[in-house]
């Protein structure tokens, strides 16, 4: 052996890499990837079969119960209009334009305790009918974004700038509907507030004690209020709703591209300004 | 090892929360000027013991001594001539303790008793023994407890008659069956036949039969030996509480027309309890009326019925869901599922004390 020239072995070298060195070629491959997997642009999601056949057939299937104005309600000529019809047509309007072919709302009817089981039963894309947010359906629907609040909300008298909340209204007097959730929440608030509750037979009746100075303040809905500002005024909106009866569409869960395209429109007309207008049309 | 697994098991015992202990605490008595005032509770789905008792509190601080409550057969006998009184015991100790009066009412047949693919409902006659078998041991378990039955739920609807054709003479046959073991049973036992249904069924109809003609119909087929009082359901739809009854009309009042046919029968001595009834608030149902018109119709009713010599007790439709219908049938109630005592619920209780 003395004397001769060996050349190294290239296996004992790569036996020599230390097992710390592997693993850290190893995580910074897999760190690469990630970055590449959470960054690289990704090809947009397939929209869902329903939004589909809506773009290609040209037609939104709408399941409503036409029997509740001023949200929807048939004409006397057969045609569903109303609050909710609005914002249907607004809806398609929309995504005509964006997607450059003619989208078309058909009215499917349905009984409105019968709603939910048909939109499961597929016999329509998405209810629209005036149908408060129910957290205990969240499992079987998507809600879209809230396109109206129906909860109480506190009315006064124009010029009575003093009413901005209901702790304004300790130890004066209150209007409400007997019965109405603008009741349910003047009870529960009464014991620390200590004001005093007055019962009408009406909404309107409540709102029309407010005005002769009976009460302070009423507990009514925006939809009430806004009639009566209409046919006989001197009431202002003084809070925003007391508790959330919002108002929503529903989809089937399998439908998530509907489902943002019917929160885009939503979002969009808020942001506009054409839901509020919609809303002094109707309301 | 072990020491170790004993000690985790000891952690995880004391960290589970303990069991809820519901005791039925002391008895009370139910505090009205209208001793005739009911509710027709929901506690048949009920699981929770503790829920079964805060019900039955709040119907006792509502000022309404009576209740109504379902025992189905199915759920106490599923299988054949084994009994199960565990669940209707406790609804029933609790009623008790809370000073208040349970009419039962008895139905819903057991897979064992029927055919296949049948529905609940469904009894046929060859079955009627089986049934009456039950009704006696209902009778017998619950004596000194229980004092009013209801044989049946709105027989004159083809659906609650398990869709074997609408038969008032069937369902004398059946009450007849029924009435000699419930009294032998328990001779204290009063047997409520009818619970019909208020219906505008038209004549000849596949799926109703108007329950003035069906009454009559029971009459003719001999019923009058084989009940002690009638069932009545007073719905009033949307009219108020005084609005005059007519055939063709369904209102509160209609219970008028219902006496008015056991006096024709020469049963006038007989009362009638009220077991379902009321109005409705949905703001979309088209037989709903507006929530303040639903409460004032509804202590009207109350007042009505405690002029009313010939009836014991009225008991509307219904305190409470265990869990929310989500339908026009959660407009009904007088509190919410999560226990939130509506205005409605505030308005008795001011009217009775």
């Amino acid at each position: 052996m003395r004397g001769k020239f060996q050349l190294p072995n290239p296996k004992s070298q790569v036996r020599g890499l230390p097992g710390s060195l592997i693993l850290a070629v190893v995580f910074c491959a897999a760190f690469v990837y990630s970055l590449y997997f959470l960054f690289a642009p990704k090809p947009p999601p397939k929209p869902d079969a329903v939004w589909t056949r809506i773009v290609s057939d040209g037609v939104f299937r709408v399941g409503i119960d036409p029997s509740f104005p001023p949200f929807e309600y048939e004409n006397g000529k057969g045609n569903v209009i109303g609050f909710d019809a609005a914002l249907a047509n607004e809806i398609v309007g929309q995504w005509s334009h964006e997607n450059e072919t003619p989208i078309r709302v058909e009215y499917v009817y349905s009984g409105y305790d019968g709603l939910y089981d048909a939109l499961k039963a597929g016999e329509f894309d998405a209810i629209l009918s005036a149908l408060p947010y129910d957290a205990r359906k969240t499992e079987d629907v998507r809600f879209s974004h809230a396109y109206f609040n129906g909860g109480p909300l506190i009315v006064a008298r124009i010029g009575d700038e003093s009413i901005k909340t209901y702790f304004d209204l300790a130890k004066r007097r209150v209007g409400v509907e007997l019965g109405s959730s603008g009741d349910a929440f003047a009870r529960r608030w009464q014991r620390r507030l200590q004001y005093d509750v007055r019962f009408y037979h009406s909404p309107a009746e409540a709102l029309r004690a407010l005005t002769r100075g009976e009460v302070d303040g009423v507990f009514t809905d925006f939809i009430a209020q806004s009639d009566f500002a209409k046919r006989e005024g001197g009431i202002r909106i003084a809070s925003a709703p007391l508790v959330d009866e919002l108002f929503v569409i529903a989809v089937r869960k399998e439908t998530p591209t509907l489902f943002a395209q019917i929160n885009a429109v939503i979002d969009a007309m808020k942001k506009d300004g054409r839901m509020g207008k919609m809303q002094r049309e109707w309301f | 090892m072990a020491r170790l697994l004993a000690l985790a098991a000891l952690f995880l015992a004391l960290g589970a929360p303990p069991p809820i202990l519901v005791t039925l605490g002391p008895q009370q008595t139910v505090q009205t000027i209208n001793v005739k005032m009911g509710v027709h509770t929901r506690l048949t789905d009920e699981v929770e013991e503790w829920k079964i008792k805060k019900t039955l509190e709040m119907v006792r601080a509502m000022s309404a001594p009576w209740i109504v409550d379902y025992f189905p057969w199915g759920y106490i006998e599923a299988t054949e001539g084994q009994y199960d009184w565990s669940h209707a015991d406790q609804v029933v100790d609790h009623a008790q303790r809370q000073g208040l009066t349970m009419i039962a009412r008895l139905g819903f047949v057991p897979n064992w008793a029927r055919p296949k693919d049948s529905t609940i409902n469904y009894l046929d006659e060859s079955r009627y023994a089986y049934f009456a078998q039950f009704v006696a041991a209902f009778a017998e378990h619950f004596k000194g407890r229980v004092r009013y039955l209801v044989i049946w739920n709105e027989p004159n609807l083809n659906f609650e008659w398990g869709y074997r054709g609408v038969d008032a003479a069937g369902y004398t046959r059946l009450l007849q069956a029924v009435y000699a073991r419930a009294k032998q049973a328990n001779p204290d036992i009063q047997i409520l036949a009818g619970a019909l249904a208020p219906t505008l069924a038209t004549p000849g109809s596949t799926d109703a039969m108007s329950d003035l003609e069906y009454l009559q119909k029971m009459y003719d087929a001999g019923a009058r030996d084989y009940f002690d009082a009638l069932s009545a359901h007073a719905y009033g739809w949307q009219d108020s509480a005084d609005a005059p009854p007519a055939p063709q009309r369904v209102n509160f009042r209609r219970t008028e027309l219902l006496r008015d046919i056991m006096v024709q029968n020469g049963d006038a001595a007989k009362k009638i309890l009220i077991t379902e009834g009321g109005w409705n608030d949905h703001p979309r149902w088209t037989k709903a009326v507006s929530p303040a018109q639903r409460i004032e119709y509804t202590l009207r009713a109350y007042d009505l019925a405690r002029q009313w010599e010939w009836l014991d007790a009225i008991a509307l439709w219904a305190f409470r869901y265990p869990f929310p219908a989500q339908t026009y049938q959660d407009y009904f109630t007088f509190v919410t599922p999560e226990f939130d005592a509506k205005p409605i619920y505030f308005e008795v209780q001011k009217y009775a004390r």
